[in-house]
């Protein structure tokens, strides 16, 4: 009763800080207490995505950057898993080139961009590059260690069962693996979205970067705000999505019984 | 029979390594149950990993039934002082894993696995997920998954070490009438005198590190017994407590040295 009470409240607050927000930048613009060059009522918000929805560019531009953010997050992980699983399993190589590995994930992806437009242009290849490039490490890196840090007394066990190194990588290796893949996915899918939008402000012609950024050039600040709202949504979308993906990845971490 | 020939083992490391067994001799015969009893850090587990086939030793032979061991042998089943259970696995599962990697087909190997499981008191927890399991029937678990495989040799390496005393107790029994039914063959690693004297038909008392047999207990009494709990009762016992005890030769005076 007081848990259901308490979240009562809870929503209602944040219900009201909303409308508080909402309502100020509607009555601030509108009676000149914001300057319209900063700031932009929710119904100049509304009217600009009324008007992009029109044009068909706010859903185009919407579409593109998720593609490219979905695309880096896919190609990123599943090469950030390989490398993560497959490296620990050759001990000399893996020593030779973690070195290396690290000093590119310490490179700030801003300076990455160019080079990606560099070698694979202005269009949509470049922007998922960037995308793939960043969920790499962050993928890498959590299941890399892990790997690394394999409970020794399961590899034992299994071996005494007779079991061969194939048989233990796909029986401890992979599902000891699968809490690291989880955060990874966490963190890589937040990190995919700004790969992708730091590659449009690099150099594009669509995608919602562009849009922020052409409206930014053009003193548009409806269409800005309309591009930085329509990024959170999708980031929130996407954060919700990974975290109900929890249970399939981990499912014993979640339940009692499979 | 599983037996310990001249057994001498090196850590490698600088020059000559560390020296952590030196010429261990012992046989554990079919239906026989020998405890292996020494001070912390002496060399037990080692000594179990030469004869679970993950460690060679650098002189002398494990041999099994006339066989020298070169590596893990379906004939010897070994039970971990850590859970060894697959988190992600369901118990079920979890039992049948080593009929699994030796290539048994799926239904066949569930159904040994189910079976054993009702023999173990395991039956209606086939799903759940070892976390969701006492320690104790975490341990039946473990053991029944050896025992699915058939080994003639069960090796333990202080298994019931974590377990609250009533559990262990319990559990102790268990694996002694398994051991006696099957007339397998069972090492027990432990630092418990009273456990060793309880389950074993031999305690083998090893030294300090290079560890070598330092005297070895015939206990006649403990196979009589109708469970491991009424050994301790039993007017022999004390006697062998204390021979063992002071086989084993451990300082209880460090604090006041150290003072």
């Amino acid at each position: 009763m007081s848990l259901s009470r308490h979240t009562l409240l809870v929503f209602t607050g944040r219900l009201i800080v909303l409308v508080v927000i909402l309502l100020g930048a509607e009555l601030g613009v509108r009676y000149g207490l914001l300057s319209q060059l900063f700031f932009s009522s929710p119904s100049q918000i509304a009217d600009a995505f009324r008007i992009q929805l029109a044009q068909g560019t706010l859903l185009s531009n919407i579409g593109i950057t998720v593609f490219e953010t979905l695309l880096g997050l896919v190609v990123g992980s599943l090469a950030g898993i390989a490398v993560g699983l497959v490296l620990p399993q050759m001990r000399t190589l893996s020593r030779v080139i973690e070195p290396f590995l690290m000093v590119l994930n310490g490179i700030p992806v801003i300076v990455i961009a160019p080079l990606f437009i560099l070698w694979l242009g202005l269009g949509l290849l470049s922007k998922i590059g960037v995308s793939v490039y960043i969920v790499f490490f962050a993928m890498f890196i959590p299941v890399y260690t892990a790997s690394l840090r394999l409970e020794h007394t399961l590899v034992d066990a299994l071996r005494v069962m007779g079991a061969n190194r194939w048989q233990i990588f796909w029986k401890v290796v992979v599902p000891s693996s699968m809490p690291s893949v989880y955060t990874g996915l966490k963190i890589g899918s937040g990190l995919a979205l700004i790969g992708a939008v730091i590659g449009e402000f690099v150099a594009s012609r669509s995608g919602l970067g562009h849009m922020i950024l052409y409206a930014s050039g053009t003193l548009d600040t409806p269409t800005l705000y309309l591009g930085i709202i329509a990024l959170a949504v999708f980031a929130g979308i996407l954060s919700l999505t990974i975290d109900a993906m929890g249970p399939l990845l981990v499912r014993w971490r979640f339940f009692d019984e499979k | 029979m599983l037996e310990f020939r001249n057994v001498s083992f090196n850590f490698a490391g600088r020059r000559n390594g560390v020296e952590v067994l030196h010429d261990v001799s012992f046989a554990c015969r079919a239906d026989e149950i020998v405890a292996v009893i020494g001070p912390s850090g002496c060399g037990k587990s080692t000594l179990l990993s030469l004869a679970n086939g993950l460690r060679k030793p650098s002189a002398g032979k494990v041999i099994l039934d006339g066989k020298p061991v070169d590596g893990p042998s379906r004939l010897i089943g070994m039970l971990f002082q850590q859970s060894t259970l697959l988190p992600w696995r369901s118990v079920v599962e979890n039992v049948e894993l080593g009929l699994e990697i030796r290539g048994e087909p799926k239904d066949s190997r569930r159904d040994k696995a189910v079976t054993l499981m009702r023999q173990y008191g395991l039956s209606g927890f086939e799903r759940k997920y070892p976390h969701a399991l006492s320690g104790g029937m975490q341990k039946r678990a473990a053991l029944a998954q050896t025992l699915a495989m058939g080994p003639e040799v069960l090796l333990l390496d202080e298994p019931f070490a974590a377990l609250d005393a009533q559990t262990r107790v319990v559990i102790e029994n268990d694996v002694v009438k398994i051991c006696r039914a099957g007339k397998r063959s069972m090492v027990l690693v432990t630092h418990d005198i009273a456990e060793a004297i309880s389950m074993a038909d031999r305690v083998v008392v090893l030294t300090r590190r290079p560890a070598t047999v330092k005297e070895t207990f015939e206990i006649p009494f403990s196979r009589d017994a109708k469970s491991v709990a009424d050994v301790p009762g039993m007017p022999e016992f004390t006697t062998y407590f204390r021979r063992i005890w002071d086989a084993l030769d451990i300082s209880v005076t460090g604090m006041d040295n150290a003072a």
